[in-house]
């Protein structure tokens, strides 16, 4: 109860703010007002506060506890991803002064057949990044209030989308920003109270030494749906009242719907797709498993720090820096904020496997974050701790999924549906309507794939988003950005290979199941290593061999020069670009 | 030289009228900044390459760092979380400052 009334009062919280905020920039456009009194700190708030998202709130404990301390490079690699960001972009799309991807592409490459392409590829991220977010709000209500799955989906995709359409919580920094502090406070208190409540980590043995994790206590499991699991040792446990004798090794499937009650000590069966670990396996950060090779760490650091750039929702909140220093030290500070939030996630992935180990037999680890408080803390004191967890993965949901559809619909209403209907320019109002229709409509289709994801691991489901971003839009940004030559022919055929090649491979990878130990399965299960370097050669192969060559000198100064010299066509076309912004803000 | 010469010889044009009707010096100009600017990032990739781009595979390879342990967490957990987010805003920190500089320079050079 004090769950749902913590994440109730999230989101009116967010939603109000967001209306209120809204009234106040209704006339002049909020972006570049903000660009004008909004300090480097709140700013880097704010793009951690848009950035930090289901995957980062839930995944990567979640995983930490499935796979072991390999799921702490995903962190590393979100982090680092703004380093990538910082040292070849920031400043130089910032000058550049294009509001969204699409809008870069055609710009820089002059070439307005490039936009129906780009606006695609938006799509497909977009999407990818959704459907994580919404399943993790499916599981948050389930694991809160004990409702279906598919009511916490339901939920969220209807807030947010109605929320997107009728105008809230968009392109507002003040609001992101508060998100993002909702956030740190919502996984650093707990972890830091249960910390010290335990005086430190406990089953130490089960964490870093030899043995499987057992339970902690008489544990009293009832699962939703019939369950495979496998026994890595004997137990002797009871399902509903009759006792059963398991031998060690064996493969069973229990019952949905009854209770399942494992006496203390006994070491926990594992569901399907998840491995038995000892201590020792599970602490290795590489090769500990077949899920943590080398090849497969690799693929996804390059995933991570290559694909952040190409986010769609992350771009347009670098116009909230005046210029293109500020969008650096901007950036800076962002590093800061997101190592400062994940310094959290790894405790409760510890805490995770000594206390709450019967989620590996549910399968669930991606809600350890929401069941460990109380778990490891019974009364009220865990209730509460538990409520702020919850609430803080509202906010997550809340802020990602919002800056998500607002790229989404943009980019329909804008891009899409104009090229469909090949209709003449329309007014400013007919756009409104457009939006907000595109908004509704953007939502159905992540939603219905969220209620048929409910057994991938989110963090998976992100990092196959970064893995499209990292195939596509970043070699068009870095190339775009630092070499002349780059053509729009170039341009598209390297996106779409890309694009291809790594959509291709995540469904193949789906389709075979998991896991065979090869270097071949973790390519198709993170592809990255192999997409990047394949959609670079075609982008540079393809552009050297177009006959129309150009210098492309005038965008080279829009997107380099610094600012303030009177070079800059750029600074005074800023302003006079309604459109684009109307279709950010509308 | 003749006086004719001297009248029209591109000494006289600013370095900011250069760039401003991007003639070829301006491009030199400009085509410098450009290059220096990513020399620089890319120095700083390669800081960061040497340090977190190998730590996979060293942490791979040195299997005997497993079974250190510091207040009871093996060693190899304590790297990544705790060195490495300071290592990023670091290198991060050190880039702007430096890319700034240039950006400076390049801005005295236009308006002297």
């Amino acid at each position: 109860m004090i769950a749902l009334a913590a994440i109730s009062a999230v989101t009116v919280g967010t939603l109000g703010l967001g209306a209120w905020g809204v009234r106040f920039v209704r006339t002049t456009s909020d972006l570049l007002v903000a660009s004008r009194s909004v300090t480097a700190w709140w700013n880097a708030a704010a793009i951690s506060g848009e950035y930090l998202s289901a995957a980062s709130f839930l995944g990567i404990a979640g995983l930490e506890m499935q796979l072991g301390a390999s799921a702490l490079w995903q962190s590393l690699g979100f982090t680092a991803g703004y380093l990538a960001l910082l040292l070849f972009v920031a400043a130089p799309l910032r000058r550049f002064g294009s509001y969204t991807i699409p809008d870069f592409a055609e710009a820089r490459l002059r070439s307005p057949r490039l936009r129906p392409l780009a606006s695609a590829i938006v799509m497909l991220i977009s999407g990818f990044y959704l459907l994580p977010q919404l399943k993790g709000a499916g599981l948050t209500l389930q694991v809160v209030t004990g409702s279906p799955y598919w009511v916490g989906v339901v939920v969220v995709a209807a807030i947010v989308a109605i929320n997107v359409a009728i105008g809230g919580m968009r392109g507002i920094t003040y609001v992101q920003a508060f998100q993002f502090w909702i956030k740190v406070f919502a996984i650093s208190v707990p972890a830091c109270v249960l910390l010290i409540h335990f005086g430190g980590l406990p089953e130490r043995a089960a964490l870093f030494g030899r043995e499987l994790p057992r339970a902690p206590h008489a544990l009293t499991v009832t699962l939703s749906g019939r369950q495979q699991v496998t026994f890595p040792a004997a137990a002797h446990i009871t399902i509903a009242g009759r006792p059963v004798s398991v031998p060690a090794g064996a493969q069973r499937t229990l019952p949905g719907g009854v209770p399942i009650r494992l006496p203390r000590g006994t070491v926990v069966p594992v569901a399907k797709g998840t491995a038995a670990q000892t201590g020792e396996q599970w602490s290795r950060p590489v090769g500990g498993t077949s899920q943590s090779s080398p090849v497969l760490v690799y693929s996804l650091l390059v995933a991570t720090f290559l694909g952040t750039m190409g986010l769609p929702h992350i771009l347009v909140r670098f116009y909230t820096n005046p210029d293109g220093h500020a969008a650096r030290h901007t950036t800076v500070r962002v590093l800061s904020l997101l190592g400062l939030f994940y310094a959290f996630p790894a405790v409760y992935g510890a805490l995770g496997r000594a206390l709450t180990p019967q989620l590996y037999m549910t399968g669930q680890t991606d809600s350890v974050v929401l069941s460990l408080p109380k778990a490891a803390w019974p009364g009220t004191v865990g209730t509460l701790l538990g409520a702020l967890t919850a609430a803080g993965a509202f906010a997550a949901f809340l802020s990602t999924s919002s800056g998500l559809l607002v790229s989404l619909a943009g980019t329909i209403s804008h891009d899409i549906w104009p090229r469909v209907r090949r209709e003449p320019p329309s007014g400013v109002s007919v756009r409104r309507w457009r939006f907000r229709a595109a908004a509704l409509c953007a939502m159905v289709i992540p939603g219905l794939l969220a209620l048929l994801a409910q057994s991938i691991d989110i963090s998976i489901l992100v990092g196959w988003a970064f893995a499209i971003a990292a195939s596509t839009f970043c070699p068009m940004f870095l190339l775009g950005v630092w070499w002349t030559r780059l053509t729009a022919r170039g341009a598209a055929a390297g996106m779409i290979i890309g694009a291809g090649l790594a959509t291709a491979a995540i469904f193949t990878g789906l389709a075979l199941g998991d896991s065979q130990a090869s270097v071949a399965a973790a390519l198709l299960a993170q592809p990255a290593l192999i997409t990047v370097p394949v959609a670079f050669l075609v982008m540079i192969v393809v552009s050297l061999r177009d006959p129309a060559r150009a210098e492309a000198s005038a965008e080279m100064l829009a997107l380099h020069a610094p600012e303030g010299l009177g070079l800059r066509l750029a600074e005074e076309d800023l302003d006079g670009r309604p459109e684009i912004a109307a279709t950010q803000r509308t | 030289m003749s006086a004719d010469g001297d009248r029209t010889a591109p000494a006289l044009r600013s370095p900011r009228q250069e760039l401003a009707d991007s003639t070829a010096h301006g491009e030199v100009y400009l085509r410098r900044l450009r290059h220096a600017q990513l020399q620089l990032s890319l120095l700083a990739l390669v800081a960061f390459g040497a340090v977190f781009g190998v730590l996979p595979l060293a942490l791979y390879l040195l299997r005997g760092l497993d079974h250190v342990h510091l207040l009871g967490v093996p060693l190899p957990i304590w790297i990544m979380l705790v060195p490495m987010s300071p290592l990023f805003i670091a290198i991060g920190w050190l880039y702007a400052r430096r890319a700034d500089t240039l950006d400076a320079a390049f801005r005295d050079l236009v308006e002297k």
